[in-house]
């Protein structure tokens, strides 16, 4: 077993390689059956009808962005946390589970503050932070 | 035998990857280029027996880092124009005299730790057969738990500092 | 640990055979050469059922609609119109491949092509019974939520390429809103992990009992509400109504496919159907017994002790078949459900999604997590029923 200890590894890249050759190979068949005549109306992206103004390659709004960097936090704290979690049970099992729950519930609770900083603030509102903040501004101009 | 094929897949891809992303001139084509040079990194990883830290590479930067890169190449409006809304060059160009210096020097610092890293690997001879596999997970998780707390607990707070800072930076100035 | 097919299959005296005459004919050991083939055949059996139950997906969809609606649905082509996805998929070879002006030509090929990688790498720990598991990686639960992150990526380069307003809206909703529930699945699925020492499926699925009771869904409260997370989390993940914003056709024509036509739209809409399967399939593997068949009939042990003339490797084949089929008979049942929500709930809100993500479904399954923790801690990992089994004994005035 100690020298074909990879073999586990060997279905996920016959299956990607199965992924690829299937897309690939539908197109290529494809092409050999399907029509090609396209026109200067058909390759224009579709707008309801209208002619597209400018590209749809524009300025995206940050909120976006703002989710994507909470998720990597989150994403980190996942990874950290599950080599805790597979160990648990064992350390439960002979005794020492009080412990090691401290320092995962720390861990969480840490994690938790950030989330309360976020909900407070209303960070993790999608339109109303916005809000928010403008009320906030006109209530202390008055 | 799959071993060796394994390895050289994934060191192609990883060298592959890394040098189209710098060659790359279209901002989204060398991320998917970047995507593929992590994939590699993760197979390396899992060609020495670190499955979990192969998985977390999967798991954090194909996953998490490079939708935050496409994301933020759509912040400043994809890549169709080359320069933004302050003039500046998106993707400016690599043949100035400061750049060359620059990478010389880096090159030179990185050859120092390659041949560093490289040194115990011929004065013993080289492993031929890896160990039986045994899941890192459990390792990783009792010494976590144990040995290295603290670190486990310091990143949790680091973690906090770097979630407070991305709502702070995100947030609309305030008095416009 | 790491159990492959292979590895089941290698119990049998032909593999051994195989081996050394093929050792013997190359002149090296040729367990890897032989190993390699098994995994390409039994990967190609898995791919080729995979794609059937995709494209069945798409007329089960559409039946059922039709059904929930009182309409006949495809009655056409085949028994029932059962060969309706063939027909498609020949139509949709046929299909002339039109590409935008304006589009980004590689990325354009990319998009669908890491859809379909991300989800098929998937299929490789999916445990569809004790033996027949592509390979029972030890980081598999992990292993899956980093190659599913794939299709994310390749829904917003869908997006992104075909340069039009509404593939680009749909692409940054679909990709945000993937890894946004990524979180409560990760955390639902973290507590699981808790439960049972072990990121493998093998694993996971052997802590639970093939009863109802012995699940891990009804295994305490805090799992009960879990697989509800896992679910919501896993139907926003495969951008499933009533999350299905990336795709929004009263708001956004098609979403991120709209200038997709052909094969390539076939391959987005492919994978959809393959990774709500393998959605369904996790669910069931990790919350509702899995492979597990009552009465210890899935390990054959019922089938050797009441006919003990029975081959022990024939009784194991017939209990593997039973958790095979038990298997899917769970996921199936639970894609009925995906269907049948799809065409009863409306859609959601764009802001109404995140505050569920972030400020509901987040919120909870962090505590479920706590809330597991503890009951590993208090009652070392007993079974609500266990508990309430002893306590019932020990007031009936039983021997404890």
């Amino acid at each position: 077993m100690s020298s074909h200890n990879l073999d586990v590894y060997m279905p996920v890249l016959i299956l990607m390689a199965f992924a690829a050759i299937m897309v690939l190979g539908a197109l290529l068949v494809g092409k050999l059956i399907r029509p090609h005549n396209p026109t200067e109306l058909k390759v224009t992206p579709y707008e309801c009808g209208e002619e597209p103004i400018g590209s749809a390659w524009s300025n995206f709004n940050v909120r976006f962005y703002v989710v994507a960097l909470i998720f990597i936090i989150f994403d980190v704290e996942g990874a950290l946390m599950f080599p805790v979690a597979t160990v648990f049970k064992r350390f439960v099992e002979i005794g020492q589970g009080g412990a090691i729950l401290g320092s995962f519930l720390l861990f969480i609770s840490v994690l938790v503050l950030g989330v309360v900083y976020c909900w407070k603030k209303g960070d993790l509102d999608w339109v109303k932070s916005y809000q928010v903040s403008t009320d906030y501004n006109e209530k202390k101009d008055k | 035998m799959f071993l060796k094929i394994m390895f050289v897949l994934s060191a192609l891809l990883t060298l592959g990857g890394a040098f189209l992303t710098a060659s790359s001139k279209n901002l989204m084509h060398a991320c998917v280029y970047l995507l593929a040079c992590l994939f590699g990194v993760a197979g390396l990883y899992a060609t020495l027996g670190a499955d979990f830290l192969a998985a977390a590479q999967l798991v954090v930067y194909a996953g998490g880092v490079v939708i935050l890169m496409l994301f933020a190449i759509m912040l400043t409006g994809g890549v169709q124009e080359f320069v933004n809304k302050f003039g500046l060059d998106k993707t400016p160009s690599m043949g100035s005299g400061k750049t060359y210096t620059i990478a010389g020097l880096s090159m030179i610092v990185t050859a120092f730790i390659v041949m560093k890293i490289l040194a115990p690997v011929f004065k013993t001879p080289a492993q031929t057969d890896l160990p039986a596999f045994t899941s890192t997970v459990e390792k990783l998780g009792v010494l976590l738990v144990t040995d290295h707390v603290l670190a486990f607990e310091i990143s949790s707070i680091l973690l906090l500092g770097a979630l407070v800072g991305a709502a702070v930076i995100s947030r609309p100035r305030r008095g416009k | 640990m790491n159990s492959t097919v292979v590895s089941y299959l290698s119990q049998a005296p032909g593999y051994a055979l195989a081996v050394n005459k093929l050792t013997e004919l190359f002149g090296f050991d040729a367990t890897g050469f032989v190993n390699f083939l098994l995994f390409f055949l039994v990967a190609f059996i898995v791919v080729n059922v995979m794609s059937a139950i995709g494209g069945l997906g798409t007329y089960a969809e559409r039946k059922i609609s039709a059904d929930l609606q009182m309409r006949q649905g495809p009655n056409r082509v085949g028994p029932y119109g059962l060969l309706q996805f063939l027909a498609d998929g020949v139509k949709m070879i046929g299909k002339e491949d039109v590409l935008p002006a304006q589009a980004d030509r590689f990325l354009f090929l990319v998009a669908p092509l890491m859809c379909m990688v991300g989800v098929f790498a998937s299929l490789a720990v999916l445990p569809f019974s004790n033996g027949f598991t592509l390979t029972n990686l030890n980081i598999g639960v992990f292993y899956l939520l980093g190659v599913s992150s794939l299709v994310g990526v390749g829904i917003f380069l869908g997006g992104y390429a075909s340069n039009s307003k509404w593939s680009m809206l749909g692409g940054m909703r679909g990709a945000s809103q993937i890894i946004s529930y990524e979180v409560p699945v990760t955390l639902s699925i973290l507590a699981i992990v808790l439960m049972t020492g072990s990121l493998s499926f093998d694993v996971i699925t052997e802590a639970q009992g093939g009863l109802p009771h012995e699940w891990f869904v009804l295994h305490n409260p805090f799992t009960f509400i879990g697989f509800f997370v896992l679910f919501i989390g896993a139907l926003a993940e495969t951008n499933r109504a009533p999350f299905d914003l990336p795709e929004a056709e009263s708001e956004l024509v098609s979403g991120y496919h709209t200038e997709f036509t052909g094969m390539r739209f076939a391959f987005f809409a492919l994978a959809e159907y393959v990774e709500v399967f393998v959605v369904c399939g996790v669910c069931a593997a990790l919350f509702l017994g899995g492979y597990k068949v009552p009465f210890d009939l899935g390990t054959g042990e019922l089938i050797m002790k009441t006919f003990p003339a029975v081959h022990p490797m024939l009784a194991k084949q017939i209990g593997n078949i039973l958790q095979l089929k038990v298997f899917v008979l769970k996921t199936l049942l639970l894609y009925y459900v995906v269907i049948w929500i799809r065409w009863t709930l409306p859609r959601m809100r764009v802001d109404s999604l995140m505050v569920l993500c972030w400020k509901y479904l987040t919120p909870i399954a962090l505590f479920n997590l706590v809330g597991c923790a503890v009951w590993l801690w208090a009652f070392e990992g007993k079974s609500v029923w266990t508990l309430i089994f002893k306590s019932g004994v020990a007031a009936a005035g039983g021997h404890h």
